[in-house]
């Protein structure tokens, strides 16, 4: 028995309430009585007929157990296309970098300029100020511990060869990834949701020649500059550093340049224009990929800025095999 | 009717992952506005896409002047390609550079005119749409119905055949809207472009229109096609007359047209 006769408005929650009634009545084997002096059940009933609905209160939502493994399945799909997206890319990025002395009117030379001022010279602040202050630190760190034994004056042969080799490259190479790499992928994102891509295509150009091309080029001259501008900063924290703890400027410099051999140089500016190419080709490749929503442009900059810091870290990591190899 | 076709399709099954429309087959004659008409997300758009070829279709052929998009070697696309002119819902011109240069950019990728001849084209099809003025401001700057303008004077820039509008009057007030018409038509004479519009702003379709396809989701294909009046008077079915019909009214109750995506 269903007493609404007091009852002015129903709400959803109340209609809701009115249905489940009917519906467990119905499953039971008996029909609801009501009074309904207002014909608020009634007009509900007509409105919402009880066996088109199909949640009910008294099953519970059932567990699913498939989720993780549903959820697994997606993310495997997810990264494999992923990949496969990054690997075609990457090939028509190569096809039309090499077709490029055939047509070279449609390359944009004043767009790689533009890049290379944003991505590099704009930079250089930051760079400079991060380069300094890891010299810096470096320098105290080591300081503490070859003072134990002496050596203190040692400390800008691990300065020098540290960051030529590995800091300079890899530190610069995360600002570029931070600064640029994620500006390419919004840029270029931005462009996909506005349709510009799809207007480029139509107007017969390559938006991997015409957007991209010029942005990896930038990204992988400009890196090695920057690097070597963070190295040099470097060092000059770290001669800051030591002079204060009393190892004159001179005697740091001579170690410093007697520990730096070409070598050492040229495989740390080759390492830096190698992460240059991988953070535009990862930044552009995420952004061509984004998707057309409100929150394609972000998660293509995300991405663009994860990636990049992965595949950077995995070619340092294959660097050093390839220095063990090669005895560099 | 008169003219040879320069777009035909045939049997084409359009969709992206999952097919939206099964058997769509349709000619457009040479110097005739063309209009492609349906409910939302009954795939008016992704078959435009089809026929300017950013997406391959799941079946059937789609030829422009005789020339195939898909399946053809990469040359013959291109000079496929090279021969419509698209303009976008948002107008899709490149926020980075004024008027002039977007209009430039499709002059300076495929001729090898001088700089000075190339500027004088691009000024020429700015002042085709009433744009000259505004040759040095950038897309920001200006209004809905002027970026629409400026993406008929880019897709008018290679001089071509075939001009592909995507509701070119989205989001624009009924004067600007109309004034677009007024260009369409004027193109069509003047420039002897062929038009193919995708709209469902039923008063542009009466303005312009020679003829017109319309789309169905429940039907998954065409369900009428013949000139808009004879749509309007004659519907061959109750899907046709309610889109008539129906908008018909709602433009005479308001005053005014309401355009939705």
């Amino acid at each position: 028995m269903l007493d609404a006769d007091s009852v002015i408005r129903c709400d959803g929650a109340g209609e809701a309430l009115i249905l489940e009634l009917h519906r467990r009545a119905a499953s039971q084997g008996f029909t609801l009585q009501c009074r309904d002096a207002r014909g608020v059940v009634a007009r509900t009933l007509e409105r919402f007929r009880v066996e088109r609905f199909t949640s009910s209160l008294a099953t519970p939502h059932p567990v699913r157990h498939t989720r993780l493994c549903e959820q697994l399945g997606r993310t495997c799909v997810h990264l494999a296309t992923g990949f496969r997206d990054q690997t075609a890319f990457l090939g028509e990025a190569t096809v039309s970098a090499l077709s490029l002395p055939r047509q070279a009117g449609r390359f944009r030379l004043r767009d790689a300029l533009l890049h290379f001022e944003r991505a590099g010279i704009d930079a250089l602040p930051i760079v400079l100020l991060i380069g300094f202050l890891l010299g810096l630190i470096l320098a105290f760190m080591s300081a503490t511990s070859f003072r134990q034994f002496g050596v203190e004056v040692y400390v800008a042969d691990l300065i020098a060869i540290g960051l030529f080799r590995e800091l300079g490259p890899l530190i610069t190479a995360i600002l570029l990834a931070g600064r640029s790499g994620s500006a390419f992928a919004a840029e270029i994102g931005t462009m996909k949701v506005n349709e510009e891509i799809d207007a480029l295509v139509t107007l017969g150009l390559r938006p991997v020649t015409f957007l991209a091309l010029p942005r990896i080029l930038a990204a992988t001259l400009v890196m090695p500059i920057l690097s070597t501008f963070s190295v040099l900063a470097g060092l000059l924290g770290g001669v800051l550093v030591m002079a204060a703890l009393g190892v004159p400027p001179l005697v740091f410099w001579q170690h410093a340049i007697r520990a730096t051999s070409l070598n050492n140089v040229l495989f740390g500016l080759v390492k830096a224009a190698v992460f240059g190419l991988l953070v535009g080709l990862v930044g552009c490749a995420h952004g061509l990929q984004t998707r057309r929503a409100a929150d394609g442009v972000g998660r293509a900059a995300t991405a663009a800025v994860v990636g990049s810091l992965v595949l950077i870290t995995v070619a340092d990591g294959l660097f050093a095999v390839l220095a063990y190899l090669l005895g560099v | 009717m008169t003219g040879s076709p320069v777009i035909e399709v045939e049997h084409v099954c359009a969709g992206y992952d999952t097919a939206l429309l099964d058997d769509v087959s349709f000619q457009v004659n040479r110097g005739e506005v063309f209009v492609i008409l349906g409910g939302s997300g009954c795939g008016k758009s992704t078959l435009l896409k089809h026929l300017i070829g950013l997406i391959p279709p799941l079946g059937g052929t789609i030829r422009l002047m005789g020339d195939r998009l898909f399946g053809s070697p990469e040359a013959e696309r291109e000079r496929a390609m090279r021969r419509f002119g698209v303009t976008y819902q948002s107008g899709a011109l490149f926020g980075s550079m004024t008027l002039l240069e977007n209009v430039c950019l499709p002059l300076e990728s495929f001729t090898a005119l001088p700089r000075e001849a190339r500027d004088l084209l691009a000024e020429m099809k700015l002042d085709l749409v009433g744009l000259k003025a505004f040759a040095d401001f950038f897309p920001a700057d200006i209004s809905g119905g002027m970026k629409k303008r400026a993406a008929i004077a880019r897709a008018m820039a290679l001089d071509p055949e075939i001009l592909f509008l995507d509701e070119p009057s989205a989001g624009l007030d009924p004067v600007t809207s109309a004034e677009l018409d007024r260009l369409i038509l004027q193109l069509r004479d003047t420039q002897g472009v062929t038009v193919v519009m995708v709209t469902h702003e039923l008063a542009s379709i009466h303005a312009v229109a020679d003829r017109c396809v319309m789309l169905d989701k429940t039907a998954r294909g065409i369900i009428a096609e013949g000139p808009p009046a004879e749509l309007r008077d004659r519907p061959p079915n109750a899907t046709v007359r309610a889109f008539f019909q129906r908008e018909g009214n709602r433009t005479g109750a308001s005053g005014s047209h309401e355009v939705s995506k």
